[in-house]
């Protein structure tokens, strides 16, 4: 049956797209050549045409000078397929555009500045003090229902507090830290765009799948009883995930 | 005004027919002019639960399609002077509902005076269900003891929050109410079972009632006549709390307590 909403010729919505991130600790193309060679294993989908934003912003000094044209045939013949450049220095800006590959500001480059700082320790989960009390946006988004089987929440650019119940079978996520001051029984993935500094606090959980930057976990065998229904927060730690009691936390 | 319910659940086999048809038969015997509709179209059986399947001519999607009016595809229940049914169709499928055809039938029976318009939903998340909650001022969550139905039942409540029209148009949200059947204290007693309690620690939505588990649904079934009516047994006791509390009767809990056989039961066997 025709709906309206079949007859619109173009709709708007906001949608996320998962895209890998190419972080260059070079330019030089030989060197990434054979980097990506071994990564691969010379498997040629590897990546399958995945999206890739190139991050420059942990360049090695002296490798500013980055021949565009030949770093993305080089993606590409591995099958990735680069978008955007983030971190990308300002003179670099117009080659960039040249190449046809847009700016990925990140807003997490804004923001995390000044914000770790003030707030390092969140001691007292139950006190939202953590989150910066500011008078504007804050890029805080604050949910009062249940998140329920089939729903998926994200908040872009900044934290996530979730006041009701995060049921099996939802998902919420943020680019920043998620707190959820009632259970967390579903999924929950903070620093969704690569903020390792950020961390999930829950009053108590028991999640299908916690993750931090993109390094996960799931709790096949329960959640580790010791910290079963407690206050509890998660943060990386190098290459896993760290799950403490929050009142253990000095 | 006139209320618009939908019974639902996600998960099918869980009682919505049944339920459906014991919960409009108890606002009809309160005196309340009551419509029950079946969305489930190309799978009816709520025609059969309310033993009116014989007198089927015209259905909701003829309706829909105008092909008969509103007062042909009524029928009158045979035990309710308050009650219709109107039927599903047995030979279309869920496409043919639109959501204007809908919205119109559900007008026309505003203005027909009936006070509450109850809408059995079938199973599923698809095409049926969504017409059959978008309207709805009020939802009954038909949910089982167990983790998969309250799974199910989760997952419908958050289409219910995005999906309906008063989710859409930012009004008051639809009123949702649980209502826990096929429920066993023995079995929960055991371990076997979810309590009612645990339920509702997932779902935190307001409990309206529990159903016990019982034969008498089967029967009930079979003979074509709502649960409700059977005076006297457990579930009719059940549902007629549930009516009550819906119209906004303080009702005790009750059918949540096992007791064991006391001996003299035991030997004569439970009744």
């Amino acid at each position: 049956m025709p709906k309206s909403k079949l007859q619109k010729p173009i709709e708007i919505k906001i949608s996320t797209v998962v895209a890998v991130s190419a972080i260059m600790y070079t330019s030089d193309l030989v060197a990434l050549d054979a980097a990506m060679h071994e990564m691969t294993g010379g498997v040629s989908d590897f990546f399958e045409g995945d999206l890739a934003v190139i991050d420059v912003g942990d360049l090695a000094p002296g490798c500013e000078r980055i021949d565009w044209a030949a770093t993305i045939a080089l993606l590409k013949k591995y099958r990735l397929n680069p978008v955007a450049v983030r971190n990308a220095k300002p003179d670099m800006v117009e080659e960039i555009q040249q190449h046809g590959l847009q700016l990925d500001s990140g807003k997490r480059e804004e923001a995390p500045v000044p914000a770790p700082k003030p707030a390092p320790a969140p001691a007292p989960a139950p006190a939202p003090a953590p989150t910066p009390a500011a008078p504007a946006f804050s890029g805080t988004m604050i949910i009062d229902t249940p998140v329920r089987a089939g729903q998926r929440i994200y908040a872009r650019g900044g934290d996530l507090i979730v006041m009701a119940v995060v049921n099996n079978g939802a998902e919420i996520i943020a680019d920043g830290n998620i707190h959820v001051y009632n259970t967390l029984n579903g999924r929950a993935l903070a620093g969704a765009s690569g903020d390792a500094s950020a961390r999930i606090f829950a009053m108590s959980m028991s999640p299908e799948l916690v993750s931090i930057a993109g390094v996960y976990r799931t709790f096949e065998d329960g959640f580790p009883t010791e910290n079963a229904r407690k206050p509890v927060q998660i943060r990386l730690k190098g290459e896993s995930l760290d799950i403490q009691s929050v009142n253990s936390a000095k | 005004m006139a209320r618009i319910i939908v019974v639902t659940s996600g998960k099918g086999g869980v009682g919505k027919t049944t339920s459906s048809a014991s919960f409009s038969t108890g606002l009809a015997m309160r005196g309340h002019k009551t419509v029950v509709i079946d969305f489930d179209v190309g799978l009816r059986n709520l025609d059969l639960i309310m033993g009116c399947e014989r007198r089927v001519v015209y259905d909701l999607i003829n309706v829909v399609h105008k092909e008969a009016t509103l007062n042909q595809a009524l029928i009158k229940d045979k035990h309710c002077e308050n009650l219709y049914i109107l039927p599903a169709s047995q030979t279309r499928d869920k496409d043919a509902l639109t959501e204007d055809g809908v919205e119109a039938v559900l007008a026309e029976l505003i203005k027909m005076d009936f006070e509450f318009i109850v809408c059995d939903s079938p199973a599923g998340i698809e095409h049926g269900a969504l017409m059959a909650l978008t309207f709805a001022d009020e939802a009954l969550i038909v949910t089982n003891p167990e983790v998969s139905s309250v799974r199910d039942s989760d997952r419908i409540l958050g289409i219910i929050q995005a999906k309906s029209r008063r989710a859409q148009s930012g009004g008051e949200p639809v009123k949702e109410h649980l209502l826990i059947t096929r429920y066993s204290p023995k079995r929960v007693e055991a371990g076997e079972m979810l309590s009612f309690e645990d339920v509702q620690e997932i779902l935190r939505i307001p409990l309206i009632g529990i159903i016990p588990e019982s034969e008498q649904v089967l029967h009930a079934s079979n003979q074509g006549n709502p649960a409700i009516h059977f005076t006297g047994t457990d579930v009719a006791e059940a549902y007629t709390d549930v009516v009550s509390r819906f119209l906004g009767e303080e009702v005790e809990l009750k059918f949540t307590d096992y007791e064991k056989p006391g001996f003299l039961k035991r030997i004569f066997g439970a009744k």
